[in-house]
Order: C-alpha cells, then structure tokens, then sequence
C-alpha cells in the first residue's frame, strides 16, 4: 500500500482541509445537539441562534440525578444490562454455532446457514406481536428478560455469518496438531480456536450490544414501565410529554452516545471490519 | 468404507455446535413469523388477544388493508422514501469513497470518524434532526432566512411533503457511512496496475472510472444497493420517533402503520397483517441478496 503514489504536498495540504470541512458539515448534528444540552432554555430559543453557549448551563445533567419524572441514570443503566445480556446469549450461542458451520459439512448446514441469513433481513414489526403474546404467556412480559431476549435475535444471525468466516479461515492443521497434543474435539475448539478467532469474538460482542443499544421497539413494546425501560425508550416518552424541552432532550441523547463513542474510540477497527465482512460476505 | 463412515460421523457432530443457536431462533423468531401469517388470517383483536376466540377469517384483513387508504399511502411512501434514500446515500457515500481513496494525510482518521452516524441508536438520530429542522430554534430554518432563501420559517415536521423530505435527510446521513465504508472496502480491492496499465493507454480519469472503476465494483456495487434496501425499507425508529407517521398519515411507512394498528389501535390481526406484505416485499428483495452472497460460498 505504501508504495502507491502520494499526492504533492500542496494537494495533501487542500485536500486535508476539504476532509475536515466535510466533518465539520457531516457531523455538524452531533455538535448542534451537544451544544443545545449545554445551553440554558432562553439561550436554546435565542434568535439568532448561539452556536456556542454563551452560558454555560450543566443542570440539564445534574438535574436528572434529583428528579422523578425521568430518571436518566436508571434508564441508562436498563439500557447497559439489557445489551449486555443480549451480547452475552449472541455471543455464546453464535460461537460455537459459526465454529459448527465453518468447520462441518453436515446435512442440514445449509438450510441453517440460510436461515441465519433470512432472519437477519426480517422487519421487527413481523415480530412484535407475536413476541408480546408470547412474553406475556411466558410472563417476562414489562421486565427486563423480555427485551434482553428479543434483543438477543439481532446478535445471533448477525454474529454467526461474521464468526464463520473467522473459523472457516483458520486452516484444519492447527486443530489437527491440537488432537496430537491430546485435546479432544471440545478442548480443540475452546483452546485453540476459539483464542485465534478472538478478533471476530470482539466484533460479534461490539455489534450486538450497539444493536441492543440501540434498540427501541423491543424495549418501548414489551417493558410498559417507565422505570425499567431501556433509554431510547425513555427518551421516547420525554419527548412525547415534554417535546420542547430541549435543553434535556439533548442531554439525554448526549448520554445515550457515551458508550457507542467509547466503543468508536477504543474498538474502531472492529468496527470498520463489522460493517463491511457483515455485509458484503455473509 | 470404514473411513468414510468416519468423516460421516465426524461431520454430524458439527450440527450440536449450532443447534443451541438454532434452536434459540426457532423459538424467537421462527415461531412468532408463522403465529404472525396465522394472526393476519384471524380477527384478533385487544378482547381476545391472550385468551378467548379467535376466528378465522381468512384473507378478509388483506382485502380490507387494500381498499384502506393509509395503507396504500404507507405501501408508495416507503418505496418512494427507500428509492429517494438510497439514491442519495449512494451517490454521496461513493464520492466520499473516492474522495478518502486519496492518499492524504487525514484520509483514513477521517474517514474513520465519518462511520460514527451510523452507530448512534437511530432514536438519538431521530431526536437530532427534530432538534435541526424545528420550526422556531431550528438552525436550518435559520440558515435559510439568512441565505434569504425563505422569507418565513417552514413547518418542516408538519406539512406534509416537507416531513418526508426531513425523514429522508436524516436516514441519508445514517446510510452515507455505510455506502462509503463498503465502497472503499471495493475500492482496495482493484489491483493497482489497473489502473496504471490505463494511464499508459493514456486514459483520462473519468475514462478509467467507467471501465474499470465501476465494473470491477460491480458485486460491492450490488450488495450494497440489496443492503441498503433491506435497511431502508424495514424502517422503523427513526419515522415513529421524527414523525409518528404524521402528519395526518402521510409519513406513514409500513412498519409504522403496522405498529400502530397493533399497539395503538390494538387490531393485532390487521397490523400482523401489514407487517406480513413488508415481510413479503422483503423477502423478494432478500432472494437476490442470498443468491450474491452464497455465489461466494459455493467456491470456499
């Protein structure tokens, strides 16, 4: 890669600068909506509009943690258990079902593989109401395990095509060796495998707890609470009762980012690699 | 014999390793798609939801949902919303592609940061651009009264027409990461001597673009589109957060119109119902994406 040809530094100065205009243009809603939480109400509704804050306001922040009508920090921390929960079931079920897949030719394999793929097209509105009847006759239905489950069913087929192509490129020799140094199938597979395909692990966890994340129908339709229910829910309802207050609105949504941005920052190359093997190779 | 007797078995026991996962989405996903094809065909409704009778009556919600209005509304808003989308988070993905295919100092650490959009939960996404295109606070509106393009400020979110036009730009900027970050996957993928093979021909840039560029892209090119589709089509969170499916139903989108028969209206069998021909639609579109993706599969 490196011996392509570089551009003429005058070309790499104009074009480094037209790349960061375009970031201050792309993202420039994640910055209005930064601003807007940092604002007091009368600065939000200032004509012409301040596109710094003038006043530097934190109660929108600090106001979450005293008061009932929607407590921020709770819904944050619904949200935090439930994807978790969702990525642990994706991530131990998807596991040793990609590994099945890369590795075996049994019969059924293809049918499988196929349904992994269609699953992962479905619409949720095909879900939700069969999934409600179910959770209500299963009695999860307005607690936590009911969005954990659904939740969980984005994680799988998405998990299990990416993991595949992880084990499918690992070559047979090393699990052969692994059977000479006496490991049996299982051992092979937890001690050596799976330790190689960690990367593709990481991806799977990453994604499926940033579907979870960000999750809205499951959550909003099976947990009727407003203290139990995930964040995005929450934000939801804030914004049908108090739809102008936008000095909270923003820092809701401020906070609901914090973890999707610590994932970009610490785990980017995940990321890259999530989007585009999911995609293009499933 | 006894050796092939041996690979058989060996290759059975692969099935237990994905049986766990498969089961899990038989009982979550497979069971509530054939209970949903059973509930569109019923008249269930919030009385006999859980408990009580539930009679069959066929293919009556399906003809009741074509002579409804909003529904058809719903059906051409989400093909004209999903055609308009993917137009132009193509299009502006694949420049920004080549665009950050330059070698530059902060091509590649930008256009990292350019994918944040797209992992934002679509209902933060949502809640931003009501915030943009607000009536009185919005700074679209703003900018366009000091471009002295408006004289007054526009109602985006409820007049009708401009409601989709806002839906539109914000599913764009959630797409454009995605059809960029494929496209350069595809990009890389073009063996380099291409292209200088070209130059010695003495091709131009935009000759080369259209003879080797794009079909070389071609299968990126496709999946992209199928993705992308599938994606846009199956919207959700983003319509029933920005819009409700106002104003006066014209933002409708299947999945929205399906949610709101359910869990607003509570006739469970004509929102099942709806949701079956999103699903049907779907799956159509999803028949060319297995047939590209499993070409792949047939060579490993």
């Amino acid at each position: 890669m490196n011996e392509e040809k570089k551009v003429t530094k005058k070309k790499n100065i104009l074009l480094s600068v037209t790349a960061l205009l375009l970031l201050c243009v792309l993202l420039f809603p994640l910055y209005w909506a930064f601003i807007t939480s940092l604002k007091t109400e009368q600065e939000i509704f200032q004509n012409p509009p301040t596109f710094y804050p003038h006043i530097l306001n934190l109660k929108s922040y600090a106001a979450q943690v005293e008061t009932g009508d929607f407590n921020m920090f709770r819904s944050f921390a619904n949200s935090f258990l439930i994807s978790l929960g969702a990525t642990v079931i994706a991530v131990l079920l998807a596991v040793p079902a990609s590994y099945g897949i890369a590795k075996y030719r049994f019969k059924a394999r293809k049918g499988m593989l196929l349904s992994f793929l269609v699953t992962q097209m479905l619409p949720v509105s095909v879900l939700l109401t069969p999934m409600f009847i179910m959770f209500k006759n299963m009695h999860v239905y307005n607690t936590w395990i009911s969005a954990v489950l659904a939740d969980a069913t984005i994680g799988i087929p998405f998990s299990v095509l990416i993991l595949k192509n992880y084990f499918a490129s690992i070559p047979k020799d090393l699990e052969e060796a692994a059977y000479l140094d006496g490991c049996n199938r299982f051992t092979a597979f937890v001690r050596i495998l799976i330790p190689i395909a960690k990367p593709g692990v990481m991806v799977c966890a990453i994604f499926s707890f940033l579907y979870a994340w960000g999750d809205l129908a499951y959550g909003m339709t099976f947990i009727l609470d407003q203290e139990k229910r995930p964040i995005t829910a929450g934000i939801f309802n804030f914004m049908g009762q108090y739809g102008t207050k936008w000095s909270y609105l923003t820092a809701f949504a401020v906070v609901t980012i914090i973890p999707v941005a610590l994932i970009f920052i610490f785990m980017q190359k995940y990321i890259v690699s999530g989007m585009t093997s999911g995609a293009v190779k499933g | 014999m006894g050796k092939i007797k041996k690979i058989f078995r060996y290759d059975n026991v692969g099935i237990l390793f994905v049986l766990p996962a498969f089961v899990y989405m038989l009982i979550f996903v497979g069971y509530p798609i054939i209970r949903n094809v059973i509930l569109s065909f019923q008249d269930v409704t919030a009385a006999n939801l859980v408990r009580g009778d539930k009679t069959f009556i066929l293919f009556d919600n399906y003809r009741e949902l074509f002579a409804d209005s909003v529904f058809v509304t719903s059906l051409f808003n989400t093909l004209r919303y999903t055609v308009l989308c993917l137009v132009f988070q193509f299009v502006i993905g694949f420049l920004l592609a080549l665009f950050f295919n330059q070698r530059f100092s902060f091509a590649r650490p930008v256009r990292g940061i350019l994918l944040v959009p797209w992992m934002i939960p679509v209902t933060v996404t949502a809640l931003m651009f009501r915030l943009l295109f607000a009536t009185d606070i919005g700074v679209i509106n703003y900018i366009l009264r000091s471009l002295h393009l408006i004289g007054e400020n526009i109602e985006w979110l409820t007049t009708p027409g401009t409601a989709m036009f806002a839906l539109i730009c914000a599913n764009v900027w959630i797409g454009i990461p995605f059809n960029m970050i494929l496209i350069s996957t595809g990009l890389t993928t073009i063996p380099k001597e291409l292209y200088e093979s070209a130059s010695i021909d003495g091709a131009n840039k935009i000759e080369t673009f259209f003879h080797i560029t794009l079909p070389l892209l071609k299968p990126t090119i496709e999946s992209v589109l199928i993705l992308g589709f599938i994606y846009t089509f199956k919207v959700y969170d983003l319509v029933y957060v920005m819009t409700s499916g106002g104003p006066v139903n014209s933002t409708h989108m299947l999945s929205t119109y399906s949610y709101k028969l359910s869990f607003e209206m509570f006739k469970y069998s004509k929102g099942s119902a709806v949701a079956n021909v999103l699903l049907v639609i779907l799956l159509i579109v999803g028949v060319f994406y297995i047939k590209a993706t499993t070409k792949g599969e047939e060579e490993e």
